[in-house]
C-alpha cells in the first residue's frame, strides 16, 4: 500500500532556483492579490495582521540583486494613520487576551515604568476582551461623537461631560509617535480629577454608549484608547486572522458603540439563536 | 517576608462555619518544593490532617482548595486546580482552563482553601485583598450557566462603579431632552470570573464538577460535591494587582516564543480534541462504544466523528484560555429535528465527550443496528446523532457533572438493561436503552435531585453496580462496570495495543486519569521513562499549566519558572522531584484515608473485568485484550518493578522512609508511611 507522508516543510530544491525574471510565481501572485485587495479598501497601507501569514519567498541566491520588498512584507517603519478605527469580528476573536497584554505592557511602561518593571497588569490596558459564556466581546473606546443636529454638539460624549476639559483630541502633527496624536483621544493627566472625585466620562459612556473608559490603578486617572496615535499595538499582536482590524472609520464611531452586555446579547441571538438577558 | 516573584506568597483560608478568613503565608522553601498548584494542595491535605480517615469527605472538616502556580497569570496559558478529598474517599485533583485562574493570581492569591460549612447557601466574592462571604439564595437551585452569568455582574473592581454624577444640566439642552429615562446600565464591565457548581454539586452528586465559562470544568473526582456539601455555590474573582515576575522581559520573551510556535499548530488550532475521534475508532480501536463492548464500528462510514465534519455540522466559535493561541474549545449550537435538543447552546464535543457520552451511550447507531452492522443511514442521520451527544454534554455541563464518570454510569445501566440484569422498575420506570437521549435526560434529572433510584446513582458507577449486585443477588453485575480504582475509565481503552497501556491506569496518581503521562515508557517497560512522564505531568499541574501545548513548552519550562520566580539555580531535576513528591503523597493519601491493609488487592487490582475477559470484537485490533492477557505479569512483576523504581516497597507500594527523606517530605508523610509498611 502506498503511504502519503505529511510534509511539514517545503521540499529542498533539487536544482538552482531561477533568477527573478519579471515572471512571478503563483505563491507570490496570491500574496500580492491579497495586498491589492486590502489596498483598495483601506487606501494604500495594509493592516499588518490582517493577512498574518507572511508569504514565503523562495530563498534568493546570494548573487541576486537587492530587489524591492517582496509581496506581503511588513514595511520596516510603521505608518500612523488618521481617521481609522478598530473593528473586531466576534466570531473570529477567541478572547485570548494578547491584545490586552500588549496594550497594558505598552502603557504601563509609559506611565509607570518603575512600578510595572516586574509586573504584568492588564489594568493598564485600554482594550479588554470580556468573556461571556460562549461569546467574547472586545471592549474598547469606539470614538462616538454626538450628533450636532440632534444633540447640540459634535463632541465626544465623555468630552462633553468632562468638567475639566481633560479629554483632549491631539491633532495631526502633535502628540507622541506610537502613543498619541493623529486626531485621537488623550487624557490630560494634570487636569483629570481621577476616579475618586469624578467619573462622569465613564458614567456617561456606560449610561448611553459603551464602556470605553477605565481607570489607572496607580494614578487613578481616566484611561482611554488613544489608538497608539494611529498605529495600534493590539492589531499587530492579534493572532487570529481578521479578528481585529484597523480600518478607516466609515461613520461616526457611535455606530460601533454598544455596551459589552448589549454586544453579548446580540451575539447570543446571532450566533446561537438564543435570547439571554444579562 | 521578602516579596516573592511568580507567586504571591498568600493563600486565603476561608472557614465557612465561622465566617472568617485567615491568610496563610507559605515560606518560599515550600514553593521550591511543590511550586504551587496540585503538589502544594496535596501537601496541605497531609499537613492539615485531611488525609485522616475520620475526616468525612462530605463533612465540614474536609478542605477544598483552588490553587494556581508560579506561571499562572502572565504565562502562556492559564489553568487552576482543585485539590480535596473526593466523596469516593480518594484523592481528588482536577484542573480547568479559563480566566478565573488568572484572576485569582491577579487578585494577589496563590490559592483559596475552604473549610467548614455555611449555614445557608453562600458564595465567596474576591476583589484583590477583600474576601467576602455573600448570600447565594438567589442562585441556589439554578444551573451552572445561569448562575455564573448572574454572579459575574455582582463583582466589580472598586473603580468600576460609583454613584451617578451627571445631571441634565451637564448636558446640552437638546441632549438632555433625549436622555433615556432610567439607567440603561452602569457597572457594565464584566471582568470578574466565576467558579460555580450546578444543581448536581448542590445535591452532592459524587462526581459533580466545578464549572467556569459554561463549558470548562474541574471535571473529575467531584470537587463540586465537596463545594455543595459546604453550601458554597460559587467563587467570583476580580483581580487588579497583576502578576509579579522576577525577570519580566525574559518571561515575556519565552511566552512569545511559545506563541510563535503555537501559531503554526494546525491540529489544536483547527478543532482541538474534536479532531481525533475517527482516528481513535478506526485506527486505534480504542473508542468506547456501548460500554466498551465495541471500540470500533465495522462500517467506517458509521460516524464521522472528525473535526472538519463536526465543524460543518455545528461548530460556531472558538474560545481560548488566557494567553493561549490553541483555542481548543469550540462552541456549538445544536441543530436537530428533535425539539428537546434543537437550539441548545453548548460546546464541541471534545474528545472525552465524544466517547463517554457519545459512542458509549450508543448514540451513533441507527435503531435496530449494532456497531458490527453497516450504518445504513445518511450524513443527516449522523448529524442527528451528533446532536444527541451535544445535548448530553450540555446536560452534564449545566448540571455540573463529570461526563466521563457520568457516561460510565449511564452506559453501565444501559448494558445491564440490554442483558436484562435489571428491569425498568429498578430504574423507576425509565426505559434506558442504547441511543435514547430522552431517557438519559429523565434519569439525569433524578440523579441531580437524588430522587428515587437517583439517590443511589448519584454515588457513581461503582456504587451503583454494587447496589444492583446486592439487590439482585448477582455478583456478575460487577463485571460490567468499567472503572479503575472505582472511577470511570476515560475514552481511551487499554485492550488495543495502539492506545493506552494497562499499567498507565493502574499506576496513575489520580484514579483513572487519562492525561497522567508516561505512555511510551509503559509500553516499552521502561519504568524510569514512564515515571519521568508522570512526574512531568504533576509538575505541569503545579505550575499550573496545560498539557495540550506541552510540545511548545519543550525546553522552556524550567526557564519560564526561573524567569517567573528568580530561582536561578532551579533545574530539570527540581521539576521532576515536584512530581515525585506528589506521587508519593497521593499514594499515601489513598492508602491512609481508606485504611487499606493490602493495597494491591484492595486498590491496585480494582480494574475493569472487561480488560482481560472481553477481547475486542472487531476493528484493526480485533481479538486484543489488555496486557496481552497477562494480568499476573502486570500485578506481580511489572507493578512491583515500577514501585521499586519509584523508591517504594515492592509488596505494597509504600514510599520508603529513605525515599521520603530524599524528597524532603518525611515531615508530612513519614509517619503515615510507617503505619502502612
Amino acid at each position: 500500500m502506498t503511504r502519503v507522508e505529511r510534509r511539514d516543510k517545503e521540499p529542498e530544491p533539487t536544482k538552482e532556483p531561477k533568477q527573478p525574471s519579471g515572471k512571478i510565481s503563483r505563491r507570490e501572485f496570491l500574496g500580492m492579490t491579497g495586498t491589492g485587495i486590502a489596498g483598495l479598501v483601506i487606501g494604500g497601507v495594509v493592516s499588518r495582521e490582517a493577512f498574518p501569514k507572511q508569504v514565503e519567498v523562495p530563498a534568493q541566491p546570494a548573487a541576486a540583486p537587492a530587489a524591492a520588498p517582496a509581496a506581503g512584507e511588513v514595511p520596516a517603519v510603521a505608518e500612523a494613520l488618521a481617521g481609522y478605527t478598530l473593528v473586531f469580528d466576534p466570531v473570529q476573536c477567541t478572547g485570548c487576551m494578547k491584545c490586552a497584554v500588549a496594550c497594558s505592557e505598552k502603557y504601563g511602561a509609559y506611565f509607570h515604568p518603575e512600578e510595572t518593571k516586574n509586573t504584568v497588569n492588564l489594568e493598564y490596558s485600554r482594550i479588554r476582551p470580556m468573556r461571556f459564556q460562549y461569546v467574547d466581546v472586545l471592549n474598547t473606546c469606539h470614538y462616538c461623537e454626538l450628533m450636532e443636529w440632534a444633540e447640540g454638539t459634535n463632541e465626544f460624549p465623555c468630552q462633553a461631560v468632562c468638567p475639566e476639559d481633560a479629554i483632549l483630541t491631539i491633532p495631526e502633527g502633535e502628540g507622541e509617535s506610537g502613543y498619541f496624536g493623529m486626531g485621537y483621544k488623550w487624557i490630560d493627566q494634570d487636569k483629570c480629577l481621577g476616579v475618586d472625585k469624578c467619573w462622569r466620562c465613564a458614567e456617561i459612556c456606560e449610561d448611553q454608549f459603551a464602556s470605553g473608559i477605565s481607570f489607572d490603578p496607580i494614578s487613578r486617572k481616566a484611561q482611554v484608547c488613544s489608538r497608539c496615535g494611529g498605529d495600534p499595538e493590539c492589531v499587530k499582536v492579534c493572532p487570529e486572522p481578521l479578528a481585529l482590524q484597523w480600518v478607516p472609520m466609515g461613520r461616526n464611531g457611535r455606530f460601533y458603540a454598544h455596551t459589552p452586555t448589549e454586544y453579548a446579547e446580540l451575539l447570543y441571538r446571532k450566533m446561537y439563536n438564543v435570547r439571554r438577558e444579562l | 517576608m521578602a516579596e516573592l516573584n511568580g507567586m504571591t506568597g498568600k493563600i486565603a483560608r476561608v472557614d465557612l462555619t465561622s465566617g472568617t478568613v485567615t491568610v496563610i503565608e507559605p515560606p518560599e522553601e515550600l514553593y521550591r518544593k511543590f511550586l504551587g498548584g496540585s503538589a502544594l494542595g496535596v501537601y496541605y491535605l497531609l499537613k492539615e490532617g485531611v488525609v485522616n480517615p475520620d475526616v468525612e469527605p462530605l463533612g465540614p472538616k474536609n478542605m477544598l482548595q483552588f490553587m494556581v502556580g508560579p506561571i499562572t497569570g502572565a504565562g502562556a496559558n492559564a489553568r487552576s486546580v482543585t485539590i480535596t478529598k473526593s466523596a469516593y474517599n480518594f484523592i481528588s485533583i482536577a484542573t480547568s482552563g479559563g480566566q478565573a485562574a488568572t484572576e485569582l493570581k491577579f487578585s494577589g492569591w496563590d490559592g483559596i482553601q475552604i473549610v467548614g460549612k455555611a449555614s445557608k447557601p453562600v458564595y465567596i466574592a474576591i476583589v484583590d485583598d477583600v474576601v467576602e462571604i455573600r448570600d447565594a439564595a438567589h442562585v441556589w437551585g439554578k444551573g451552572a450557566e445561569e448562575a455564573e452569568m448572574i454572579l459575574k455582574k455582582e463583582v466589580l473592581a472598586e473603580t468600576e462603579l460609583r454613584e451617578a454624577m451627571n445631571r441634565d444640566a451637564d448636558l446640552t439642552p437638546e441632549w438632555a431632552a433625549l436622555r433615556p429615562a432610567g439607567r440603561k446600565g452602569l457597572g457594565e464591565k464584566r471582568l470578574a470570573s466565576v467558579w460555580v457548581i450546578g444543581v448536581g454539586g448542590e445535591n452532592q452528586v459524587w462526581y459533580a464538577n466545578v464549572m467556569t465559562e459554561g463549558a470548562r470544568a474541574h471535571g473529575r473526582y467531584g470537587p463540586g460535591a465537596i463545594m455543595g456539601s459546604k453550601n458554597l455555590k460559587a467563587i467570583v474573582i476580580r483581580g487588579t494587582k497583576g502578576h509579579r515576575l522576577a525577570d519580566k522581559a525574559r518571561f515575556l520573551e519565552l511566552v512569545n516564543a511559545i506563541h510563535a510556535s503555537e501559531k503554526n499548530d494546525y491540529f489544536w488550532r483547527s478543532y482541538g480534541t474534536a479532531g481525533i475521534g475517527a482516528r481513535s475508532a478506526y485506527v486505534e480501536d480504542a473508542y468506547p462504544i456501548r460500554n466498551w463492548q465495541w471500540c470500533c464500528w465495522s462500517d467506517p462510514k458509521n460516524a464521522s466523528m472528525e473535526g472538519p465534519w463536526m465543524d460543518a455540522a455545528s461548530f460556531v466559535h472558538k474560545q481560548a484560555c488566557p494567553n493561549c493561541l490553541l483555542k481548543c474549545l469550540t462552541t456549538t449550537e445544536v441543530t436537530s429535528s428533535d425539539p428537546l435538543l434543537d437550539g441548545t447552546m453548548t460546546d464541541m464535543p471534545d474528545w472525552e465527550a465524544m466517547g463517554m457520552v457519545g459512542g458509549n451511550l450508543g448514540f451513533f447507531e441507527l435503531e435496530g443496528k449494532t456497531p458490527s452492522d453497516p450504518f445504513g443511514g445518511t450524513h443527516i442521520d449522523q448529524a442527528e446523532n451528533l446532536a444527541k451527544l451535544q445535548f448530553t454534554t450540555f446536560l452534564h455541563d449545566n448540571y455540573g457533572l463529570d461526563y466521563i464518570e457520568g457516561g460510565t454510569l449511564l452506559a453501565l445501566l444501559m448494558e445491564l438493561r440490554q442483558r436484562d440484569l435489571i428491569s425498568v422498575d429498578d430504574l423507576d420506570g425509565i426505559d434506558l436503552k442504547w441511543g435514547d437521549v430522552h431517557s438519559v435526560d429523565e434519569i439525569l434529572k433524578k440523579i441531580i435531585h437524588r430522587e428515587g433510584v437517583g439517590d443511589t446513582l448519584a454515588n457513581g458507577s461503582w456504587e451503583t453496580a454494587k447496589y444492583f449486585a446486592d439487590k439482585k443477588g448477582n455478583p456478575d453485575i460487577m463485571k460490567y462496570v468499567v472503572t479503575t480504582h472505582r472511577y470511570g475509565q476515560p475514552a481511551h481503552d487499554v485492550r488495543s495495543p495502539a492506545d493506552k497501556n494497562a499499567m498507565e491506569y493502574v499506576t496513575v496518581g489520580r484514579p483513572s486519569e487519562h492525561t497522567g503521562g508516561g505512555g511510551a515508557g509503559f509500553k516499552e517497560g521502561d519504568w524510569a521513562a514512564a515515571i519521568a512522564g508522570q512526574n512531568n505531568k504533576c509538575a505541569t499541574d503545579s505550575m499550573v499549566s496545560c498539557s495540550f501545548p506541552g510540545g511548545h513548552f519543550a525546553g522552556k519550562t524550567v526557564d519560564l519558572i526561573k524567569a517567573a520566580t528568580g530561582w536561578t539555580d532551579f533545574t530539570e531535576e527540581d521539576l521532576f522531584n515536584v512530581g515525585a513528591r506528589q506521587y508519593a503523597m497521593t499514594r499515601l493519601f489513598d492508602i491512609h484515608t481508606q485504611q487499606l491493609t493490602d493495597p494491591k488487592e484492595q486498590w491496585d487490582k480494582l480494574v475493569p473485568n472487561r480488560w482481560f475477559k472481553d477481547p475486542l470484537p472487531n476493528g484493526p485490533h480485533k481479538g486484543a485484550i489488555a496486557y496481552e492477557g497477562n494480568s499476573d505479569k502486570l500485578f506481580n512483576e511489572d507493578l512491583p518493578a515500577y514501585w521499586k523504581t519509584r523508591g517504594w516497597t515492592e509488596d505494597k507500594g509504600i514510599p520508603t522512609q529513605e525515599t521520603l527523606k530524599a524528597l524532603g517530605i518525611d515531615d508530612v508523610a513519614g509517619d503515615i508511611a510507617k503505619q502502612h509498611l
